[in-house]
């Protein structure tokens, strides 16, 4: 059912409260997508959807009408392009029984692949079609309808007059009958219409496209909405992820407005370190260890977790660097016993390899897992592997998404950088994140009188006071312990 | 199933094989009415005495339509003899229609 009109508060320029209604959306029922739309598709208007050959289109709109008809609103598939038997195969693997829906006479897949063999000899229309469906339509009082590869049925005509006309005539029909209607319309390569189609955005109501790229040999797929008439709606390009349950939009509530203020001191688990840090990291926000390799970057944040868990709070530890085993392994040589942690549930390591997926998948598992585990901590070892997972820019939203998401659920953020060169203190910035980042804490080596000595300072610590200098520490067979200066 | 018009025109005589056409037309509109015409003008001309045309009105029987997944119209399908064939269009084109219902050689 349509949700019922709701009223928006909005202000403009002036800074005047106007009310404004909003049309009758339907959700969707995809994670995300519904956020972007504002509350779905226009109920009893066609919304247009593009994209080329495998960017995942007819599982977008499928799953739509599956939400439908799972919340009893049924809806009918025309296939122009794949065969039924193949719909229903492909969507058993994501787990929807499409079968059992059309039993409940919720769906209704209709076969309407054209007869290739057949012979055109003067004019035709749809009224065939649209006849079987008005019946179809009727006997099962859909409220739904989706049109897949409606470009196959239009290439019979050759002719672009007769194609929008009868496009029209389709969407009058549509609009008479008030459905809810998605159609689909493949793109060229680029990302275009064939122009003979380009009077189709003019026609539906909403357009969104879905386009699927590869950037340094990751693909990723992003989502956007170009038009939505009578509603606003989100107006970035949104990665979505086509994942074992589904698609899954993640968009950007990057609302500064909606981070929760810092929360009180918490230990870094070395208590020298806390003195240094004016009694230690605050919960809640953003913090940047940096350091040249073997600095002691993940013993220093393994430290801070070994101390949480034993309070008995939760920490989610991202690693792009090493397996949970080798990590739990490489850890007990300063003394830290991280299995039992883990055992216990309060420390879960995820180790991906960053390219292995596309940002948007690693974005969809680590915001799972937040949501999931609900921890009070989150580190995310190393930041610097995280370009390998396209691009310096795919690293840079996957690193903001991850500190919003954080800072909107109060999650103290932990981020390591691993400094290539000696110069570290130029690059401290990680990927263009130091601005956000609220407190940074350095380590370096520095060759004194023949031996590395580890040095550490804290360059920055917001809302609280800390001390300027360089300490010394050794990493020691229990821990980071910081020489006395 | 509901009932559905169904005509019949014309009758098996002697020689050579009766035709069975199924023609989908929509109401009386312009497609609908050219094809009914242009074939009943074929069969007379070429198969007099040897043809049977069933025509259905998609508008009062879907469901015959949906069975032979007739999406658009006019649809003319020959049903025998046999391989059967299907033909989209007002069959304005009496060259292409004839060749394809095997009637002339495919002079084009």
């Amino acid at each position: 059912m349509a949700t019922p009109t709701r009223r928006a508060q909005h202000k403009d320029g002036a800074g005047l409260r106007i009310r404004r209604k909003e049309i009758p959306k339907v959700p969707t029922g995809i994670a995300g997508l519904d956020e972007v739309l504002r509350g779905g598709l226009p109920a009893g208007r066609m919304t247009l959807l593009t994209g080329g050959a495998g960017s995942g289109k007819s599982l977008v709109g499928l799953q739509c009408l599956l939400h439908s008809a799972d919340a009893g609103e049924p809806g009918i598939l025309v296939l122009f392009e794949e065969r039924a038997s193949a719909v229903r195969q492909n969507a058993w693997s994501l787990g929807w029984d499409l079968a059992s829906l059309e039993r409940k006479n919720r769906l209704y897949l209709m076969d309407a692949r054209l007869n290739p063999d057949a012979v055109i000899s003067g004019d035709f229309s749809i009224k065939g079609l649209l006849a079987i469906l008005d019946q179809q339509a009727k006997a099962m009082r859909a409220r739904r309808i989706m049109i897949d590869a409606a470009d196959a049925l239009l290439y019979l005509y050759n002719n672009p007059v007769r194609e929008r006309q009868e496009l029209h005539t389709l969407h009058e029909w549509l609009l008479d009958r008030g459905l809810t209607a998605i159609m689909t319309v493949k793109t060229l390569p680029q990302g275009e219409f064939p122009s003979r189609y380009v009077f189709l955005d003019f026609m539906a109501d909403c357009v969104i496209h879905i386009d699927q790229r590869v950037t340094v040999q990751v693909t990723t797929r992003r989502l956007r909405v170009i038009k939505y008439r009578g509603s606003g709606y989100g107006r970035n390009e949104y990665p979505f992820l086509i994942g074992e349950n589904g698609v899954n939009v993640i968009p950007i509530t990057s609302n500064v407005l909606q981070h929760r203020p810092p929360g009180p001191k918490v230990s870094t688990g070395q208590v020298r370190l806390d003195d240094v840090l004016a009694g230690g990291y605050r919960r809640g926000t953003s913090i940047l260890i940096v350091g040249t390799v073997g600095a002691g970057k993940t013993t220093l944040a393994c430290i801070f977790c070994q101390a949480a868990c034993l309070r008995g709070e939760r920490v989610l530890y991202l690693n792009f660097e090493e397996s949970p085993e080798a990590m739990v392994s490489n850890m007990l040589s300063p003394g830290l016993a991280l299995q039992p942690l883990i055992k216990t549930g309060r420390l879960v390591v995820r180790s991906y390899l960053p390219e292995a997926m596309g940002v948007e998948e690693h974005l969809f598992h680590a915001l799972k897992a937040l949501d999931e585990l609900q921890p009070q901590h989150v580190v995310v070892d190393a930041i610097s592997a995280c370009k390998r997972m396209g691009s310096e820019h795919a690293a840079f939203e996957y690193l903001m998404r991850i500190l919003n998401a954080c800072k909107e659920r109060g999650i103290t953020c932990i981020y390591l950088n691993q400094a290539a060169g000696l110069d570290i203190v130029s690059e401290i910035s990680g990927i263009g994140v130091s601005s956000i980042i609220d407190t940074v804490v350095l380590l370096r080596l520095l060759p004194i009188g023949g031996v590395m000595k580890r040095q550490l300072i804290v360059m920055k610590s917001r809302g609280s006071k800390h001390s300027e200098q360089f300490h010394e520490f050794c990493i020691t067979d229990h821990g980071i312990e910081l020489v006395k200066a | 199933m509901k009932s559905h018009k169904r005509e019949r025109r014309g009758y098996a005589k002697s020689r050579g094989e009766t035709y069975v056409f199924r023609l989908f037309v929509v109401g009386n509109e312009s497609n609908s009415t050219q094809a009914r015409g242009n074939l009943a003008r074929l069969c007379e001309e070429h198969l007099k005495g040897r043809y049977q045309i069933e025509t259905v009105d998609v508008l009062k029987d879907a469901a015959t339509a949906h069975k032979n997944n007739v999406l658009v119209t006019p649809t003319l399908i020959l049903i025998k003899p046999f391989p059967k064939v299907t033909v989209f269009g007002n069959l304005s084109d009496t060259r292409q229609v004839l060749a394809a219902l095997r009637l002339i050689g495919d002079e084009r």
